[in-house]
Order: structure tokens, then sequence, then C-alpha cells
């Protein structure tokens, strides 16, 4: 009888394992520590606290969540706090609806309040946030920001903004009950942030050593399931090659990695995370500048380089060629609408020629880039450019330097550069009068071209998205047939990983993002 | 003695404020300014919202305003808020400086305490093959870059033997304790006491053959004296003075930091903060270092005068 009770008794509790097991497998934690150096890069920006932001939001969306946020590889927006969004017929009214039963990290209901509480916060003139500058919103522009109810919030502009949604991917929610009292001149300065930050994203504050790293736990309660790694931790490095020796030494679990590296770690077992950067580098010419007003001049500027053989040998084909200001294809017209301006030194050389170019002038070639990728491709281009006579040298400067002139149109000839283009932040102001602070009121490059100003001005209101697309596929073959800059390329950006990651998820979204990575699903295999 | 150090004392205050005037003055004729830093150039932003940084960071104000408020408000003692992120330049330049006291301390310790021994050994066997080997190692101490040192150690110890953490001043997985801080720290700080022995190394090695040779040494000797007290009480006393001197002047590299092995070796020391500072175009940050750089090498001087004194009976300042 007591063999039978013993069997019996060790059934029930193998069941009794087996039932838990699922449960435990849905409550937060037991997978693991990530450590990783999520700053380093050109998507990081240690120490960086919500609406202060120009990137390191892949880690601020760890701790605080958007109201909306790309998808995994930025094709598209995707919900977060705001589950779905729409506009009136001209996009002055914007209604979004928030999820439902979304609690704050100290277990506080998340409501509309703390929406209308965080876009007021991020357009007070007196917090001086950069929310204004990146969201193309200001508090002139934004006529009312409205609860109307628990969980709609409705925003009001004072014109049609057909692209606003693409915008509230910058918008952090914050905790209205823990910050209404902060003096919003206070906002950069309190240490909030970093000793008792609150916020609904996947994890919860745990530590932040300056300097050092910040560790997060798991949020039980987050909306998209409970996080499965026990820790997830961000340690700051100086450079990129600081975090490389961490990565190899299996101190850290992941990095960014710079393309001349990434292939040594893919074969040493690494895994290896890639995407587009969405930047596109390009050589901007100042038409203020007789010589380059001659659009001949800017069509054997792009004959002239090889920029295919750069990308394949010199970037070793971490980088593809594009024909225009876009990055995307989505964003380019039908490759029989565009000229690839194929290497091809010899029409250069004729273009030139007709254009009555003086080949004795030589030009600087001024730019902020100071990695060894991009000293590499503009030495090529000028090797390129030497050989049709266009005489070029490269000078590079630190940020600070070059934006204190560059956005004046002056100090300039030639500019190798890059600019950050998406669907729905095109740089339209770069090519109209007075969107930059030009010292004569022209566009960027110093002069209006009125096929393409009226494009943007229509791709400005269009709000449908079809046609709003076609607009920016017509502006791109505008460029590219009057090559209005030299359209160089896109890089590809990449990350490396330990190879005990399990559903690890990294994209090297501009500024970080932020964009879905579903966080709560990492883990690490001990 | 007393009256000496109360006027130099004084005349440093002076001192204190033209290093100021000449910071201040230097970072605004650099191009550029916070804001410019600020904003990614890959990035697109209005010029409303730049123009609003400016003014919330008071650079829209002319400069010598800007200079005086912040003289006054050093005055009360505030230095004021780093531009990029609004962390207090006063809690920053106390975490930093004592990374960099602890790191720079340690490398300095370890200069001293293998550097002149050393010195004081190859330099009474002038020409031997120690005296050959270790001046010929220390000619690759000074003439080695330390980042490339660094650099070559974190490969060697960390990567390949796993002796050693790659990076960083403490464990993120526990709390420090004396073990784990010697543990992150010997790495960086050995790198950099290379520079160290090698400099003091060969200081110490010159001075004693200078003194070695002189007349009261040959006295000491003919009195029939051992060669161990000639060495002990006459050579090395004397031949120690001008070391003091190269090692009081490099005191001031305990809060100067080192930029390249603390990138390397991610240590929040000092060094990188500087460079932070200038690059980030960060005036109060900057202004805050200066002043508490400039307020150690003035003490630091005033020491080395007093450590004079106090080795060399002769030298008297009253």
């Amino acid at each position: 009888m007591w063999k039978r009770r013993l069997t019996l008794a060790i059934l029930l509790s193998l069941l009794l394992i087996l039932t838990l097991v699922p449960v435990q497998a849905q409550e937060a934690g037991g997978g693991g520590t990530l450590i990783g150096a999520f700053d380093v890069g050109p998507g990081g920006a240690p120490k960086v606290i919500p609406f202060m932001d120009t990137a390191g939001r892949t880690w601020l969306s760890k701790i605080w969540s958007p109201l909306i946020s790309w998808n995994e590889d930025m094709s598209a927006l995707t919900p977060q706090l705001a589950t779905e969004w729409s506009a009136n017929e001209d996009s002055t009214v914007w209604t979004f609806k928030l999820r439902e039963g979304v609690l704050w990290h100290d277990g506080e209901p998340f409501t509309a309040d703390d929406v209308v509480f965080s876009l007021n916060l991020a357009l007070n003139p007196d917090a001086a946030t950069a929310f204004p500058g990146f969201s193309s919103l200001s508090r002139e522009k934004v006529a009312a920001i409205t609860a109307v109810d628990d969980y709609t919030v409705q925003i009001e502009l004072t014109e049609p903004n057909p692209r606003l949604p693409f915008f509230m991917i910058f918008a952090w929610v914050l905790p209205e009950h823990a910050l209404r009292d902060l003096n919003p001149a206070e906002y950069q300065t309190t240490d909030w942030f970093f000793t008792t930050p609150i916020g609904t994203g996947p994890f919860m504050h745990e530590e932040y050593v300056a300097d050092q790293y910040w560790s997060l736990v798991p949020n039980p309660n987050y909306w998209n399931g409970a996080p499965k790694l026990d820790h997830l931790i961000n340690r700051y490095f100086a450079d990129e090659t600081s975090a490389l020796v961490a990565l190899q030494s299996g101190e850290i679990n992941f990095t960014y990695v710079s393309g001349d590296v990434f292939q040594q770690l893919q074969d040493s077992g690494y895994q290896i995370y890639d995407g587009p950067s969405g930047v596109t580098n390009y050589v901007i010419m100042n038409l203020r500048n007789p010589a380059f007003q001659d659009v001949r001049v800017r069509q054997a500027f792009l004959y002239a380089i090889d920029r295919q053989a750069i990308t394949e040998t010199v970037l070793k084909g971490t980088a593809t060629v594009v024909p225009c200001i876009s990055p995307f294809p989505n964003m380019w017209p039908d490759a029989s609408e565009l000229n690839d301006y194929a290497y091809n030194p010899e029409m250069a050389v004729q273009l030139l020629t007709e254009a009555g170019y003086d080949t004795a002038a030589a030009w600087e070639l001024v730019t902020y880039y100071s990695s060894q990728f991009h000293q590499d491709a503009m030495a090529a281009q000028q090797a390129f450019l030497a050989q049709v006579g266009i005489n070029v040298v490269p000078l590079a400067q630190d940020v600070p330097t070059y934006n204190s002139y560059f956005y004046t149109g002056e100090g300039w000839d030639l500019s190798y550069r890059g600019v950050g283009v998406n669907y729905g932040n095109f740089p339209f102001n770069f090519y109209e009068p007075g969107g930059q602070p030009t010292t004569d009121g022209e566009p960027l490059q110093g002069q209006s071209f009125p096929e393409l100003l009226d494009l943007i001005a229509a791709a400005r209101v269009e709000s449908d998205p079809d046609a709003y697309l076609g607009l920016l596929q017509d502006i791109c073959k505008f460029q590219n047939e009057n090559a209005l800059e030299g359209y160089m390329w896109t890089a590809i950006r990449y990350g490396a990983g330990s190879d005990n990651l399990q559903d690890f998820y990294w994209f090297p979204a501009a500024g970080g993002g932020p964009y879905e990575d579903h966080a709560e699903l990492w883990s690490v295999n001990q | 003695m007393t009256k000496y150090l109360i006027r130099r004392i004084l005349l440093s205050i002076p001192v204190l404020v033209m290093i100021t005037v000449i910071i201040f003055a230097l970072m605004e004729v650099a191009p550029g300014d916070a804001v410019d830093y600020f904003r990614p150039p890959d990035l697109v932003m209005t010029e409303e919202a730049t123009q609003a940084l400016r003014e919330r960071f008071g650079l829209d104000q002319p400069a010598p305003v800007r200079y005086i408020q912040w003289l006054s408000n050093v005055l009360k003692g505030d230095l004021g808020y780093r531009f990029t992120d609004g962390e207090a330049v006063s809690t920053i330049v106390g975490r930093r400086l004592g990374a960099s006291l602890l790191l720079m301390g340690t490398a300095l310790a370890i200069g001293v305490l293998v550097g002149v021994p050393l010195g004081v050994f190859i330099g009474q066997k002038q020409y031997s093959l120690w005296d050959f080997s270790l001046t010929g190692l220390s000619f690759l101490g000074i003439s080695m870059p330390s980042f490339i040192a660094g650099l070559i150690a974190l490969l060697i110890f960390s990567v390949k033997l796993g002796w050693f953490p790659a990076g960083g001043m403490r464990p993120v997985t526990s709390e420090p304790t004396l073990w784990t801080t010697l543990y992150h720290l010997a790495l960086p700080s050995v790198v950099l006491s290379l520079g160290f022995i090698a400099t003091f190394m060969r200081y110490s090695r010159f001075s004693m053959l200078e003194v070695v040779r002189m007349d009261y040494v040959n006295s000491a000797r003919a009195k029939g004296i051992s060669n161990r007290a000639v060495t002990w009480r006459h050579i090395v006393p004397n031949a120690i003075l001008p070391v003091i001197t190269v090692i009081g002047l490099s005191i001031p590299a305990l809060v100067v930091g080192a930029v390249f092995t603390e990138t390397v070796f991610s240590w929040p020391g000092m060094g990188s903060l500087y460079l932070e500072a200038v690059r980030g175009r960060d005036i109060p940050l900057l202004m805050g270092m200066t002043l508490v750089i400039a307020i150690f090498v003035l003490g630091a001087n005033i020491l080395t005068d007093v450590a004079y004194a106090i080795v060399d009976p002769r030298i008297r300042y009253d």
C-alpha cells in the first residue's frame, strides 16, 4: 500500500512541477543578465533624458515608452502607448487612442493625463527641450492638447501636418503623478531621471552609476508581457574600440561595431545584426559658387566618381549607391526613370569642357566625419575627381566648428556629409528659402528650384500615403536629373552579439529609433 | 616659512583669475558653441529650436557678462551645470577627480617606487649589462604612446588570457570592494606607470652619476667609509634632490589625468572629461575643471618648494 501511495505522491509532485513551469515562464526574470554597450556608435548617446535626446533612444525605450515607434525594420509605424491614431480631413486635428490597463513602474495607472502633461512639458519654452527641434512642432503650432477621456488624447494644430504620427515616436510619456511639481526650468538639471525614474517600459530602474553603467530589472506589469531577463545593463565606453575589447573578452554581450570589423567577428562566431543606417552620404555643392551652377559640372562630378567601386572595395560592401537624397528604395522612382551616373570619366571631362570649368581651381571638401570609413571614402573621391580635373582637398572639422558656419551657407564650397531621411521625416527645409538660417535667406545650397519647391509644397500637405510617396519619388527624380547634389551612398551599420544571446534584436535606426525590438523576449543562455 | 607660504598663496589668486580669463577667452574664439555640438549634422532640426536652446544655456548673452556671472557664481560656491546633460559641475568634477587621483596616484607611486631605486641601482653600475638593458627599456617606456601600450595590454591580458577586466572602474553585477577596485586598477595603472618608471629611472641614474663624481664623495671614500654608507649617506640624499623636482612636476598629472589611457580603459577620469568638455564647447564644465586643476597645480608647486626645504637644510625661504 505504501508503495502505491509513494508512487502516487511522486506522480502528483511531477504533475505539480509540470504545471508550475509555464507559470514561471510567464513571470519576469529567469533569462539571465544581458550587458550591452547600447550607447556606443552613431545611434547612442550616454546619459540622455527623454525629450533632450538627439540619439540614445534604443536605451531610453527600455524604461520609457513613446506613443508610437518604428516597427522592427523601420518600414512602418507600430503602436506603443497609442494603439491607433487618426486625423480630420485637413490633418489639423489628430486623435490618439491609448492603450488601456498599462501601469507605471510604481503601480499607478497610465492615462491620457500623462500624455497631455508630457507633451505640454516637452513644448514648454522654459524646459527648452530638443523635442520641438525634431518634431516640427512648437508651442505656436499646437492650438491645444486635450484629454478627451482617460484613454483618448486630441492634438489640435494651427496648420496641417499629415505626418504628425511620425514625429510622435519622439513623444516619450512621463508620469504626471511623479513630475507634476517639477519646475519646467529645472527639467534638464533634475536628478529624478537617474535616481527614481518611473516609466511604462519593459524594464525598471535599478541602479545608475555615472560614467559606468545603468542597470535595469524587468517590469512584471509590462503591457506586452513580462521580460525574460533578470537584469539588463547598459555599460558606458569611451569609444567603440573599448567596447569591442569588452565584447571579445566576454564582459559584455552586445555592442555596435563598424563595417571594417564585423566580418572578422562574424567569422569568430559572434551574432551579427545589421540594417540600413537611414543616412545618405552626399557631397553638397554650394551653388553660390558660380563654378557649380552649371548642371553639367554637377553631373560631371557624379560621372567622375566610381561610386560602385568605392562601396565595393574601399567600403568593403558595407554601403550601397543612392540616386538621390533618399536612402530607401521605396522612395525612389522606377530605375528606368533615373540616371545611374555609371562611372564614365570621358563623359565627365566632356561635360566639364562644355561647361568651361576651370580645372586649375581647387576646393576644400569639408566634413565633420572623423571615422576611417569616411576618411577613406573621401580620399577615394579626391583621387577620382583629380583624374578629370576637379581638385578637392578633404578637410575634417569637429562638429561644433562645422555646424557654426555650415548652415549659414557661407564659408564652404563643397561638403561631404550625411542626412537622415525617412518616409516621415524628409529634409524639405534644406531646399526651401528660409528653411535654414542662411545669411542670404536662400536655401542651404544657395539656389531655389521652382519645380522642386512645388513638389515640396504639395508633399507637405498631402495626406494620402500613396500620393505622398509618389511625390517623394518625383522629388528623387528631380534631384537625380539635375544632379542637385553629389549623391553617394547609404551605409549598412552593424552590431555584434555573443553567441549565447537568445531572441535578441537590434536595428541600427538613426538616433536609436525608437523601434520595436521586443526586449521582453530577450534572454541569455547562462 | 609661514610668511613665504602666505605670500605665495596670495600671489596665486590673480594667477588663478588670469588662467580662467585665458581659458574662457580661448573657448570664445573657438568656432561653434554647445548648441552647435548638441545639434547632430545628420538630423534635421529647426532653427527656432536651436535658438531656444541657445537662450536656455545663456549663450545669447555677451561673453564678458557670462564670464562675470560665472565668476560671481563661483564665489558663491556654484560651479554651474554641464550643458550636455545638466549635471552639476561640482558633482562631475568631484567624481572624476577621485577616479583620476586613484589611477594617476597609483601609477605615480609605482613609478617612484620602481623607477627611483632602479635609477639608483644602474647609476652605480654605469656601462654594465644592467645599465644598458634598463636604459634601453626606459627609452621604450618613454617613447611608446600609452594608448598603444594600453591596447596591447588589453589584447594580451584581457582578451587572450582573461586575467584582467577589459576596462571600467568596477564590476557591474556586484558591489565594488577593495579587491575589485585593485583588480580594475591593475592594468591601466601599470600601463601608465611605464612612462613614470622610465622617466624617474633616467633622472635618478643621471643624478647619481653626477653626484658620484663630487669631491665630497671622494673625501668620504678617502676616509675609509664603507661603500654602502657612502652611497646611502652621501650620494643618494644629494642625488635625490633633482628627482624630487621631477616628481613634483608630475603631481599635476594626478588631477589632469591621462586622456588616451582613460579612453582605452574606459576609466572615467579628468583627462577624458576635459576632452569631452572641449569637444562639446561645454564652458561651465571646462571652466570648473580649469579652476580645480589650476588650484591643484599652484598648490603642488608650493608643496614642492616646501619639500625642498625639508630635504635640503640649506634651503630657507624666510
